[in-house]
């Protein structure tokens, strides 16, 4: 089953939920689908671990990424360059905004109001259930409204990311599966996708989902580890 | 329940609640914030006290007066942070009680910068603020590591009615990895009547407790720093942990590191030992009191003849190395501290251009 996201679609989550290992990798699936991609990281809370990372290799892909400018990369300053409306006024086939974190982080998202008024987007939710505050149907709902009271925006889907990095096993992905599944049941919002982490999809039965899943090549490690090839 | 996946900065948060602290008293500074964002969620839900001070200094303070009264508190923040609060930390080690200070460093001198450092490492172990006092020092490598320091560090702090630190980076606070809470780690807090002032209608004894810093007679003066060497000299017999990497190989070259950067420097080590160079290392997880004999006897090896400090700071560790090496062998430093954490592949070509 392939994703088949196209438009703008804006990933927004928790502190850590994942959001920007999935922007980056959801970014290289779908170009390599053929489709024409974008990616703006729009987390104007955290210096830490970021898109940015993933720089060079994005672009060799030839995928646009939009970051604050080269000089204020390590300030944590919230910049958000005029490049991201440029880009909402003139998206490519699959645009994608990466959030900060909490409803903190989504508040840009109202900045980018006039940028967004009539243009279609979907807003996804990351959902890890091995995270604190989302560990609960109920805590998930609680950072969906806080969310969305701060962009002043729906949330119109989820993605499920359970993991717990390097320790991730094949139980913690059906167990989250499940959970994720129940949260979509409950809310009615769609499970777009789950992730899988490249280490473990040969040891998964993709057949126990009924959801696409996007496998994931990690990006966001700490300096005495390589990421995996995009 | 199992592990669940933490950013270091929250992981330190809920190991405070989890160590029966109830008491956290904050101002946010990057790149440690998140403790702060984290506790003000979770203090109210367990029953505690999240408040953040209107500066640093004044939470420092704050620290003080809740000690004082034979609470558990702590506090968390980052280098300059740390800076306006060791005022406070000199009256509270003065006047001998126990409080837990974390701090996520970044670079500096000055303001600096908001990514990771060591450069605090003369403030944590000979200083920051006035007179004769030591911390207890306690340096993580892992988010799991932190946690499990954190939750010791409040028994150790009343074991000696003096604020223990634990000293940490903007990587150990910003990275997530898996934790858990280990039971064992719970303590209940140690009595406090015999010096708290914790109440007349709360104790069996009469006795008015008096906690101060202040001895104007240079006798009585005299006689608290004695007792604080006293405690001082216990902490180097009792309390000295370290971890030895790769110890048992002939090494030729002996690494001393702490923190993030032992992680570095573990990869840079396993990767040099498929090339078939051995390189042995003393990660110190206290960095007072410092593994002295373990440096030293690591050094003496027939193997090693050299000894690498290699930290995010601009040599201030070699000077503890040196001293233990005791002329051993020679000592050298390599180091950063501008934010950037130097990569495996720059310790491999340390090692390497001091081995040719």
């Amino acid at each position: 089953m392939d994703i088949l996201l196209e438009g703008i679609v804006i990933i927004v989550g928790n502190y850590g939920s994942g959001k920007t290992e999935i922007s980056i990798n959801l970014a290289v699936n779908r170009k390599l689908a053929g489709i024409d991609v974008s990616v703006a990281d729009i987390d104007l809370v955290n210096p830490y671990f970021r898109a940015r990372e993933a720089r060079r290799q994005l672009a060799e892909l030839g995928i646009g990424i939009i970051l604050p400018p080269d000089k204020y990369l390590q300030a944590d300053l919230p910049i958000l360059t005029p490049a991201v409306a440029g880009l909402i006024r003139k998206p490519s086939r699959l645009t994608i905004l990466d959030v900060g974190g909490d409803k903190v982080g989504a508040t840009v998202l109202s900045a980018l109001a006039d940028a967004l008024d009539g243009k279609s987007y979907r807003m996804l939710q990351v959902i890890n259930p091995f995270r604190p505050f989302t560990d609960t149907v109920k805590g998930c709902m609680k950072m969906k409204n806080e969310i969305e009271k701060a962009s002043r925006m729906s949330i119109s889907g989820i993605i499920g990311n359970a993991n717990l990095i390097d320790e991730t096993t094949v139980d913690v992905i059906y167990e989250g599966y499940a959970f994720v599944s129940k949260v979509s049941g409950e809310t009615g919002l769609p499970l777009e996708f789950i992730t899988v982490s490249s280490r473990l999809s040969d040891k998964i039965d993709m057949k126990r989902f009924s959801c696409p899943v996007l496998e994931l090549h990690r990006q966001l490690v700490p300096p005495w580890k390589k990421a995996a090839a995009l | 329940m199992g592990k669940i996946l933490m950013k270091g900065n929250e992981a330190i948060g809920e190991a405070g609640i989890r160590a029966g602290c109830l008491n956290y008293f904050a101002y946010p500074i990057t790149p440690q914030s998140e403790v702060a964002e984290y506790l003000s969620h979770r203090m109210p839900e367990v029953g505690g006290v999240f408040l953040q001070g209107e500066s640093e200094v004044a939470v420092g303070y704050m620290i003080f007066g809740a000690a004082a009264c034979g609470e558990r508190v702590f506090t968390t923040s980052s280098s300059p942070g740390i800076s306006l609060m060791s005022e406070a930390i000199s009256y509270i080690a003065g006047a001998q009680c126990p409080a837990v200070f974390v701090n996520i460093m970044r670079g500096g001198p000055g303001l600096g910068g908001i990514l990771p450092s060591q450069a605090d490492y003369f403030q944590a172990t000979k200083g920051g603020g006035h007179g004769d006092y030591r911390l207890l020092v306690m340096a993580p490598a892992s988010v799991q590591e932190a946690v499990e320091m954190v939750m010791m560090a409040f028994p150790l702090a009343e074991k000696y009615r003096n604020p223990v630190m634990i000293l940490g980076d903007g990587l150990i606070g910003q990275m997530m990895e898996p934790v858990e809470f280990p039971e064992n780690l719970k303590s209940e807090p140690s009595k406090k009547d015999d010096w708290a002032t914790n109440g007349m209608d709360t104790r069996k004894s009469k006795k008015r407790n008096l906690v101060k810093s202040l001895f104007l007679d240079p006798v009585k003066l005299n006689e608290n720093n004695l007792i604080l060497k006293e405690k001082y000299e216990r902490m180097k017999r009792e309390e000295v942990r370290f971890e030895p990497y790769n110890t048992d190989s002939d090494y030729r070259i002996l690494i001393v590191s702490y923190g993030t950067m032992s992680r570095v420097c573990r990869t840079a080590i396993d990767n040099l030992k498929a090339e078939g160079i051995d390189v042995g290392m003393i990660r110190p997880q206290t960095l007072f009191p410092f593994p002295e004999d373990a440096v030293f006897q690591a050094a003496s090896k027939k193997s090693c003849g050299m000894a690498l400090s290699i930290e995010m700071s601009m040599g201030q560790m070699v000077e503890d190395v040196e001293r233990c090496v005791h002329g051993k062998c020679p000592v050298k430093w390599y180091g950063k501290c501008g934010g950037e954490v130097p990569t495996p592949e720059e310790i491999m070509d340390v090692v390497r251009s001091n081995l040719s």
